[in-house]
């Protein structure tokens, strides 16, 4: 967003309180959504449970195109519609609602250094493992992606979006990369994030902040979606500070007010 | 598009642009010979009825339009015969000229009564461009277009269209085919791409579609058939959409057949001084594959008379059904709108019924009437000429739209578009643009305003091809 669309937004709400209808929107969770959506819907709503601001998850295949940025997911919230994790954070703290004011300058750059990286690194992995794997795209996203349309706009809209995210990809650089490579950078920046959380529960000690919700969204999903292979779970895994973390968000933000979003 | 006008169709593609208009009727075009003899009253014999000039038309296309001349009896007979073919060539769209030179018979077979009738033809050149401003509903586009008449051989037409418009951006490539002899039976297949935008809805729309359509005349209507094939996409036309607007977003897929039935005795289609027209048109959608699925109906009647002085009174009714079928609710670019200087004068375009935050998200039924009393202009300036193509108009519009609620009785919807009518009166001055369009300028008081309704009250302005 632009920093005027910022202003106004922040502008606009901070006039209003957090109400009780808000509503976060993402794809169908049985057929349709991808791991990389799930994991930004997940980040998103750990984040706000962290805040204790209430949320109603409405599915609807539509969801990326309603979406103002074509990302998933997005919040409606009074009569504004915000989408992805950053903004969501900006739009929270307009309305006084912050997990990282506790923190000071130094610490804050670290808290977007990291998240970076998970941005940069895990996002990208899972969006190259949805659709640079040839196996993974075909029995997996393809289907699962134009499961709401009939044919042949559902061979369209699948292709279509492969041919998008492989156009990125290249641009990115990672065009040129394998599987194992991918997973080896996975490795890497799961190394990173554990050493940096060491044996303390958040990574930045007691309290959660938005980086402890974009981390948890990724692994967690990672760990409980089912892909052709099982290797990108398997490398998380090597890392039991990291599942135990994930662990620990899942008991105290889900469990204790209902079940797990992904076993819903 | 939002139908209250017909389909996404560029421009009407059955027939050529060179057509038979009943109130301009020309003189016969008819060469003969210096010496002749009076042959009025005396029998003949068509002997030879050919067609000079051909190039890649081919023959057997003509001889059906030709074949009438072989039964005229006598001179005057065959001056008319002959008129009539020569529409009838001319109508095919395949050539720039036809002349008719009647000769006396010629050669070792010739009769002292025969006749020799020879078509001379100019064939239109294989490929043509074409620039045309165009007024839709209220929008004025720019038209590029390639045409290749006569393709194969037998009046078949390939067009290839560019439009560029205040509201929309479109091309689209058409091929048509008649039945050879029977022109009015015809088939046409189209390809295109529409993007609309709908300031009213907040609405972006592109629509890329395939069609097929049948036309054939039964008696004195004449019927369509079509199967549509449309990748829809919406999307917010602003950021500042309504969420109603927002939900609509994305993409379906439409598959439709189509019926319509046309008849109309009408000796114009602007500004008509008799004569009636009466359309029906029905779309079942989601039988034939497609993501929508609903059962769609609308008609269309208007009724003129000539009255004393010169003046004409013309009524009009239009009304549609939008019915879902099955659970999914009805989308966004098939309802139906109302309001506007061509329909419910005196309401704001489309701005009617059923809205969100300001954004109108169209109806399921509706109805709306008008009541015109044509009339030349005080005084009649530039009688003759300029002033013709003017009338003053006093109108009386009505009508109302909205939604179905599922679950109550046809009882209930009926009471429904009874209730809260919105109407409007007024007058103005109306300038017809050849045979496809008019302009209006009129004065409207808008009454029967309902809450959310955007009115424009006061002087409008409208440019359009269909008028309430």
């Amino acid at each position: 967003m632009s920093l005027a669309a910022d202003a106004f937004v922040s502008q606009m709400a901070a006039a209003e309180p957090w109400p009780e209808n808000a509503t976060l929107y993402q794809p169908l969770k049985e057929d349709q959504i991808l791991l990389s959506d799930c994991a930004s819907s997940l980040a998103v709503q750990a984040y706000l449970r962290m805040c204790d601001l209430p949320v109603q998850v409405v599915c609807k295949a539509n969801a990326e195109y309603m979406s103002p940025s074509g990302k998933i997911p997005f919040i409606h919230v009074g009569n504004q519609v915000v989408s992805e994790l950053g903004p969501i954070v900006q739009f929270t703290k307009a309305k006084g609602h912050s997990l990282s004011d506790g923190l000071d300058d130094v610490q804050r750059a670290e808290m977007k250094a990291y998240m970076e990286l998970v941005n940069n690194m895990l996002l990208t992995a899972e969006l190259y493992i949805q659709w640079c794997d040839d196996a993974t795209a075909a029995e997996i996203s393809r289907p699962r992606y134009s499961s709401p349309y009939s044919w042949p706009l559902s061979n369209i809209l699948a292709y279509q979006k492969q041919w998008e995210v492989r156009r990125k990809m290249n641009a990115i650089g990672w065009g040129g990369k394998t599987l194992e490579q991918v997973y080896e950078d996975v490795s890497q920046c799961c190394q990173a994030l554990s050493q940096r959380l060491g044996t303390q529960p958040y990574f930045f000690n007691k309290q959660p902040t938005e980086l402890d919700a974009l981390v948890f969204g990724h692994l967690f999903t990672i760990l409980t979606t089912r892909l052709t292979s099982t290797e990108l779970a398997e490398r998380i895994k090597s890392y039991s500070n990291l599942l135990s973390f994930c662990r620990r968000i899942e008991q105290s933000y889900f469990e204790s007010k209902r079940v797990s979003p992904l076993k819903d | 598009s939002h139908t209250v006008h017909a389909s996404l169709d560029p421009l009407p593609m059955q027939g050529p642009e060179l057509g038979v208009q009943a109130d301009d009727i020309e003189a016969p075009e008819i060469e003969q010979e210096p010496k002749q003899e009076v042959l009025e009253n005396k029998d003949v014999v068509v002997q030879r009825v050919h067609v000079d000039g051909l190039g890649r038309t081919k023959e057997d296309l003509l001889t059906y339009e030709i074949a009438e001349v072989f039964r005229a009896k006598n001179l005057i007979d065959v001056m008319r015969k002959s008129h009539e073919a020569r529409q009838k060539l001319l109508r095919l769209g395949i050539f720039r000229k036809v002349e008719v030179v009647i000769d006396t018979s010629r050669g070792t077979d010739a009769l002292p009564n025969g006749l020799d009738v020879t078509f001379e033809v100019t064939e239109l050149r294989r490929m043509t461009g074409s620039y045309n401003t165009m007024v839709g509903n209220n929008e004025g586009s720019m038209v590029l277009g390639l045409k290749l008449p006569n393709v194969l051989g037998r009046a078949e037409k390939l067009t290839f269209q560019f439009s560029y418009g205040t509201k929309e951006t479109s091309y689209g490539l058409s091929f048509f085919k008649p039945q050879p002899g029977h022109f009015e039976r015809n088939i046409s297949l189209n390809v295109y791409k529409v993007t609309g935008q709908f300031p009213w809805s907040s609405l972006r729309e592109t629509d890329r579609g395939v069609s097929a359509e049948l036309s054939f005349p039964v008696w004195k209507t004449n019927q369509t058939l079509k199967w549509e094939g449309v990748w829809r996409e919406l999307g917010c036309l602003a950021r500042t959409a309504s969420f109603a607007v927002r939900e609509e977003s994305g993409h379906s897929l439409k598959s439709s057949l189509s019926h319509a039935m046309v008849i109309d005795t009408r000796n114009s289609s602007i500004l008509p001084r008799k004569g009636g027209l009466l359309k029906i048109h029905q779309e079942l959608a989601g039988y034939t594959g497609g993501d929508a699925s609903f059962l769609k109906e609308d008609f269309e009647i208007q009724l003129n008379k000539t009255l004393f002085w010169d003046s004409v009174l013309s009524a009009s009714l239009w009304g549609g059904l939008l019915l879902p079928i099955g659970d999914k609710p009805t989308s966004i670019a098939d309802r139906f709108y109302l309001g506007g200087p061509t329909s419910i004068r005196g309401f704001s375009m489309y701005s009617m019924g059923p809205q969100s935050e300001g954004d109108y998200l169209g109806g399921e039924a509706y109805w709306a009437g008008g009541l015109h009393l044509y009339t030349p202009l005080p005084f009649r300036p530039g009688r003759g000429g300029f002033g013709d193509l003017f009338r003053t108009h006093f109108f009386l519009n009505a009508g109302n739209l909205c939604n179905l609620n599922y679950g109550e009785g046809p009882q209930a919807h009926l009471k429904k578009l009874a209730e809260c009518i919105r109407w409007s009166y007024g007058l103005g001055i109306v300038l017809r643009l050849g045979n496809i369009a008019r302009l209006e300028l009129n004065y409207c008081i808008p009454m029967g305003v309902q809450s959310g309704d955007r009115i424009c009250d006061g002087v409008q302005f409208g440019a359009g091809i269909r008028f309430l």
